[in-house]
């Protein structure tokens, strides 16, 4: 297990550096101009040649690239995640103050995933082809469509005209102000996480349906043990493996997928936050906030490889 | 079935070439067949054609034209000049719903076409040749995995200047490593086959064994992630719009059209949110439902594996 851990965390760290890489290539190298990202094209033109310089030379950008980014990742090692352009607050405040809403909202989206995703898999499968199994499966197919963002304005929409209800825009700790936090947190999770549970019922269907086929599913149905029993003891853990691993996959993706649904609620958490960056054309926002989903995707992947060795020893000595 | 061959055979000498009939036939026969073993894939593949027929005839199709204001008309709820009502400065919202298909089906198609195609290849000489070329492969490809698709997309669509194009390659990019992944799979399976190794032994080239004998194998597999693609890219792209890095106004996108709706006043109208998320779904469920169907068909042991 200790060498399995060891090997995949410096799997990780290389994951770190070559995400980085590829940050800093799409970000600082692909854009013709920075400063044309920054100014936009009218405001470019409009800069003299000695300001553009003078512009380059305070941004470091005047540097060879190689040095530009070994600039950038001191900066991130010594914790300065640098300034918006457009913004006081700096980056590394805005995570702080956003980060954790998003954070609960991917947790609670998760765990509704399950919630929903396996008692759906569980009825599919114990009959499959069946009338049940045919509704549920359109309607995770259903769910695989329809775009969480849109799905989000709707529910803004229609709590509106029914209720006259909005969700609270300001930002609130969970310690300091449980309710309102919740309120605010409870409708991107749902969004999100009926999408993710859409993906879940797939692929907890698929993995049943093939571990119900097991020889020792047989004997334990032979030695006398009840259908749901079985399910439960026998089929159920065994079928959840390939379901771990996606959950932490799905994990990243809600991160991503959080962007729009909290640009459709008006959430303020950090999805938002990268929302306007983008729309801003923020590059160094953008450039710090990519990374830092990165590099949370990648340790979430490390993390759910580590409890799928952990749950499953076939992994560990593979 | 003894009908409808001497119906065809009635029809033909007028007005189809001869060379053409037994290829239309034989599609006629494979389409019927299809349609049988999956009366509900048949249903949602004659949705599916119908959205792109009204993506090729959008400008005969649509009432209006999309970007032409109507003053008289601005952020009207549907009524009978406009079905889907109109937006803030009187655009007809179902003209912008129809030319709309057309930059998501473009970009779509563009996008699997280029990027699930160059992955597929990739994979392919990944998985024949192998070796160090295969190792530096899948680390690569595991980097550009390390991003969520969404996102490493966002950034590409911005680092980039806006456009179609880049829309297309951002998109694009994010689909390269599943195509690689997939048909790698494949390959490393097929690869070990005995007429794999029989040609070889033959003294074929390397390439005649990748384009005759592995390519065929991987058709299949490459249809079912294309179509599977389409819906992922139709979603992205129309997120892309969303989130303002997609095409640039004021070209009609579903995408942008849900953006525009946000900045419609402090409540946006209804029925310039739903139509167009409508259509989104309603896109994507079609080539879904049309991939699951094709893989039932193509091949019953890859349920529910992509």
């Amino acid at each position: 297990m200790w060498s399995y851990i060891v090997r995949r965390l410096a799997f990780g760290a290389l994951a770190v550096i070559g995400v980085s890489v590829v940050v800093f290539v799409v970000l600082r190298v692909l854009p013709g101009d920075p400063l044309v990202a920054i100014f936009g094209s009218e405001g470019f033109t409009k800069l003299s040649e000695a300001e553009r310089a003078r512009y380059m030379a305070d941004l470091g950008l005047s540097d060879p690239l190689p040095v530009q980014y070994v600039h950038w990742v001191h900066d991130i090692i010594r914790g300065n995640l640098g300034h918006s352009f457009f913004r006081a607050e700096s980056v590394a405040e805005m995570i702080a103050r956003r980060g954790p809403l998003t954070a609960e909202i991917a947790l609670i989206s998760v765990v509704l995933s399950w919630i929903v995703g396996i008692p759906v898999a569980v009825i599919s499968a114990l009959r499959p082809n069946s009338w049940g199994d045919n509704v549920s499966r359109f309607l995770s197919i259903l769910f695989l469509a329809v775009p969480g963002f849109w799905l989000g304005m709707l529910i803004v929409l229609g709590l509106l005209f029914v209720f006259g209800y909005r969700a609270p825009l300001a930002s609130v700790s969970l310690f300091v102000d449980p309710s309102t936090n919740l309120q605010i947190v409870v409708g991107p999770a749902i969004v999100l996480g009926l999408g993710q549970g859409a993906y879940i019922a797939r692929m907890a269907r698929s993995s049943l349906l093939e571990v119900i086929r097991e020889d020792y599913i047989r004997t334990a149905r032979a030695k006398g043990l009840s259908r749901r029993l079985v399910v439960a003891l026998h089929a159920l853990p065994n079928a959840l493996l390939p379901v771990v691993t996606l959950s932490g996959v799905l994990l990243g993706f809600v991160l991503a997928g959080s962007i729009p649904v909290e640009r459709a609620f008006g959430t303020p958490g950090l999805g938002y936050a990268m929302a306007i960056a983008v729309s801003e054309r923020d590059v160094f926002v953008m450039q710090n906030l990519v990374l830092l989903y990165a590099i949370v995707f990648v340790v979430l992947n490390i993390l759910v490889d580590l409890i799928s060795a952990w749950l499953d020893p076939r992994i560990r000595y593979g | 079935m003894s009908t409808a061959t001497r119906d065809t055979a009635l029809v033909q000498p007028q007005d189809i070439p001869d060379a053409a009939a037994p290829l239309l036939r034989r599609t006629a026969r494979g389409l019927r067949r299809f349609a049988c073993r999956s009366p509900m894939s048949a249903f949602w593949a004659c949705i599916a054609a119908a959205i792109i027929a009204m993506a090729i005839a959008a400008p005969g199709v649509a009432p209006y034209d999309p970007l032409k204001s109507d003053f008289r008309a601005m952020t009207k709820p549907p009524s009978e000049r406009h079905y889907f009502g109109s937006d803030q400065i009187g655009r007809d919202t179902l003209s912008r719903v129809i030319h709309g298909s057309r930059a998501s089906l473009t970009v779509a198609i563009g996008a699997v076409g280029l990027g699930t195609t160059l992955g597929a290849l990739w994979g392919l000489a990944c998985g024949y040749f192998g070796g160090r070329f295969d190792i530096i492969s899948q680390r690569i490809i595991e980097f550009l995995q390390s991003f969520p698709d969404l996102i490493l997309a966002m950034a590409i669509a911005m680092a980039l200047s806006a456009g179609m194009g880049t829309v297309i390659v951002a998109i694009a990019i994010t689909r390269i490593p599943f195509g690689g992944r997939v048909i790698r799979a494949v390959v490393l399976s097929v690869k070990e086959m005995a007429y794999v190794e029989a040609a070889r032994g033959l003294g074929a080239s390397h390439l005649r064994i990748m384009a005759q004998h592995i390519l065929p194998q991987c058709v299949a597999p490459y249809l079912i992630l294309a179509t599977t693609h389409l819906g992922v890219a139709i979603i992205i792209e129309a997120s892309l719009g969303f989130l303002g890095v997609g095409i640039p106004p004021p070209t009609p996108t579903w995408g942008n059209m849900l953006a525009d709706s946000l900045n419609a006043g402090l409540v946006p109208p209804w029925w310039l949110v739903l139509f167009p998320g409508a259509a989104i779904t309603l896109t994507v469920l079609a080539f879904n439902l049309l991939g699951d169907g094709i893989r039932d068909i193509l091949d019953p042991r890859l349920r529910g594996a992509v």
